[in-house]
């Protein structure tokens, strides 16, 4: 098994590789969805885009919608393998748990010096809460592009109500989309959440900030995964106001 | 009309039964997927017949489509707003509703004339031009705003209530068929320098009447019966036939990916290409193949993702669980 805490190089590991794959994979075809789902609107030759080098191709429709397939089966696949692959893990520390609305709201006020963070666990409530979010919009994506995938192959005459309501859920749930997209890396972005950052390119963040901003990850990692790599079983962290122990262990770490 | 009509109904359903299964094995590659769209109606323009109305200014199918047309178009926004950035050209004909030798949002139907040398004799060959109603029209599949349909008749219509008039239509069209008239349609509503030039126009077969059971206006007017709607089946026997007696040429059967718009002529349609006038709403005869197909291979791969997706999560998720319990025993 890998090992999670390294005290001497001062890291915790906090995704494993099939994490970091899932989450690339998605970011990159998300991002190529973007950029071919605005070609795929009369975007480019009209603001120029076409004139930026390498980019002449962004106003030939066929082109671009190839690139939007292949970026939309990449992007479908990973959405697909993720939910059935954690789910039969029942790796849930994503979803959001009762009382994720208070505390995320208690961690925003502690951003701008009021009051102190709650003890958190392996994501801030308020990620919980954005990745239900941004999972409603990445289904409605999913599905609407379906519905035109299939459209495009076998049915141009497909009823007048379906084709609007695909067409038209595609076009909200895109903008909301890159609303989502720049609100996700503005808040890694942020100070506090900035040591995150390091662990979604390499898989591991510095093992003080996890006990300090994490304990309660960090206490169960520490008391259920590698107790007997070390003695300490409570987390030791002066900040930690709420005794860690008493909270039930989940299976995702 | 009307029985003709009745008929070709349960003709199409017998299409869209074939469509769902054609569609579910098309998933697997085993047909082009083109072949499940077949439009219920079809039109046949016989090139042997049409004359080009030496008699009148206006060929009479022209006049006839100009005349039933009058007023759809609402009145054009003055100013029309000018689009952003500079490089973006209002396209206006309001004030050239007349023009009739091209296309334009004003006139959705006009008739090429080629000059040709058969057999060392110069021959006239004259050609109704108007939007051929594709089988699977790139114009229909990839519009933006869900505003270009193609309803289970088989006419593509256009709805000038939804469109933007970014010409997208146009640019995937073979034939640049739809034709723009800036200052009018929703976009004035929303943000008009940034987003959207206008309305898209181009023959929608007079689909209103046809839903009366009625002829599209040029065919009804046409003096010498050149152009003739039906069930598709009929129109395409009839187009091979007449094809056949005199030797000749066909085309739309296969152009676009199939259209349900035949012309039949004994001039050979390469020979009519070279020959007739071509530029902006003047469409050439070139054999044309549908662009879209090229996708085709990858739009099935995305409709196979969700699945491939599962089946590997659900593997590798049985293969964590089990080097788990591997890993335990040892510990243990
Ligand atoms: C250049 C683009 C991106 C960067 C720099 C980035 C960065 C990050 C970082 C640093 C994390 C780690 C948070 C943690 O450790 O808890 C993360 C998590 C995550 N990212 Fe991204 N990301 C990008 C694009 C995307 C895109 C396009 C999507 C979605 C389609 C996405 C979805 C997620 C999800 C679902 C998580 C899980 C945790 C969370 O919600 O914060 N990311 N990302
Ligand atoms: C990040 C995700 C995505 C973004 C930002 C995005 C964006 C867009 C945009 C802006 C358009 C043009 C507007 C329109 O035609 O409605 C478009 C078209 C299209 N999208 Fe997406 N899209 C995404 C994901 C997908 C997915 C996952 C699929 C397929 C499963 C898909 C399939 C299509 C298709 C087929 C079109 C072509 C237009 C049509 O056939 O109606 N898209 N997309
Ligand atoms: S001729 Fe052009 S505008 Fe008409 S249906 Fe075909 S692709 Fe569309
Ligand atoms: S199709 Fe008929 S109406 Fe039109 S130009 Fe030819 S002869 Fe005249």
């Amino acid at each position: 098994m890998v090992k999670h805490i390294h005290e001497d190089k001062n890291l915790m590991l906090r995704h494993e590789a099939i994490e970091l794959a899932e989450h690339w994979i998605v970011a990159a075809s998300g991002l190529l969805l973007i950029l071919t789902g605005l070609f795929q609107l009369p975007f480019a030759a009209r603001f120029n885009v076409i004139k930026i080098p390498g980019f002449a191709w962004s106003a030939n429709y066929v082109t671009s919608l190839y690139v939007h397939y292949i970026a939309a089966a990449v992007f479908t696949f990973a959405a697909s393998f993720h939910l059935i692959h954690h789910a039969l893990l029942g790796e849930k520390g994503m979803l959001p748990k009762k009382g994720d609305m208070k505390e995320s709201i208690a961690v925003i006020k502690s951003f701008f010096g009021k009051g102190e963070e709650p003890p958190m666990d392996k994501y801030l409530p308020e990620q919980r809460i954005a990745y239900v979010g941004m999972a409603a919009i990445m289904a409605v994506l999913i599905i609407s592009g379906l519905v035109k995938t299939y459209k495009n192959l076998f049915a141009p005459d497909l009823a007048a109500w379906a084709i609007l309501w695909a067409t038209w859920l595609h076009n909200i749930s895109f903008i909301l989309f890159i609303l989502a997209f720049i609100a996700h890396v503005g808040a890694i972005l942020l100070k506090p959440n900035l040591p995150m950052a390091r662990g979604i390119f390499t898989g591991y963040v510095r093992l003080d900030y996890a006990r300090h901003r994490h304990p309660i990850w960090y206490a169960r990692v520490r008391n259920t995964v590698e107790p007997s790599r070390s003695g300490e079983t409570i987390v030791n962290c002066e900040e930690n106001k709420r005794p860690v122990k008493s909270r039930k262990h989940r299976k995702k770490i | 009309m009307k029985e003709k009509l009745k008929v070709s109904r349960r003709g199409f359903l017998k299409t869209a039964g074939a469509a769902t299964v054609i569609g579910t094995t098309g998933l697997l590659g085993i047909t082009k997927p083109a072949s499940a769209n077949v439009g219920e109606l079809a039109t046949l323009i016989d090139l042997a017949k049409c004359d080009g109305c030496p008699d009148r200014e206006v060929p009479a199918c022209v006049s006839a489509c100009k005349k039933i047309k009058e007023g759809k178009i609402p009145e054009v926004a003055d100013p029309i707003p000018p689009p952003f950035p500079s490089h973006v050209k209002i396209e206006d004909w309001s004030k050239k509703k007349g023009v009739s030798n091209r296309l334009t949002p004003y006139n959705l139907i006009y008739v090429q004339k080629a000059e040709v040398d058969v057999d060392g004799q110069k021959k006239n060959v004259f050609i109704p031009r108007r939007c051929m109603h594709c089988d699977n029209p790139a114009c229909v599949t990839i519009c933006p705003f869900g505003s270009n349909l193609k309803h289970e008749n088989g006419i593509v219509v256009n709805d000038q209530n939804l469109c933007f008039g970014g010409a997208k239509c146009k640019s995937v069209c073979p034939w640049q068929i739809p034709q723009r008239q800036s200052g009018v349609g929703v976009y004035l509503d929303i943000a008009p320098g940034l987003l959207g030039n206008g309305v898209m126009y181009k023959c929608d077969l007079c689909a209103d009447l046809i839903e009366q059971g009625k002829t599209p206006a040029c065919i009804e007017a046409c003096p010498r019966g050149a152009m003739s709607i039906g069930p598709r089946e009929e129109i395409f026997a009839k187009a091979e036939e007449l094809a056949k007696n005199i030797g000749g040429y066909i085309y739309g059967k296969n152009e676009n990916g199939g259209a349900s718009t035949l012309y039949v002529s004994a001039v050979p349609f390469d020979l009519l290409d070279r020959a007739v006038e071509k530029g902006p709403g003047k469409p050439g005869l070139k054999p044309v193949k549908r662009a879209m197909a090229k996708t085709d291979n990858a739009a099935k791969a995305v409709l196979a993702a969700p699945a491939l997706g599962i089946a590997v999560g659900v593997a590798s998720a049985f293969s964590f669980i089990s080097k788990r319990k591997d890993e335990n025993k040892k510990e243990k």
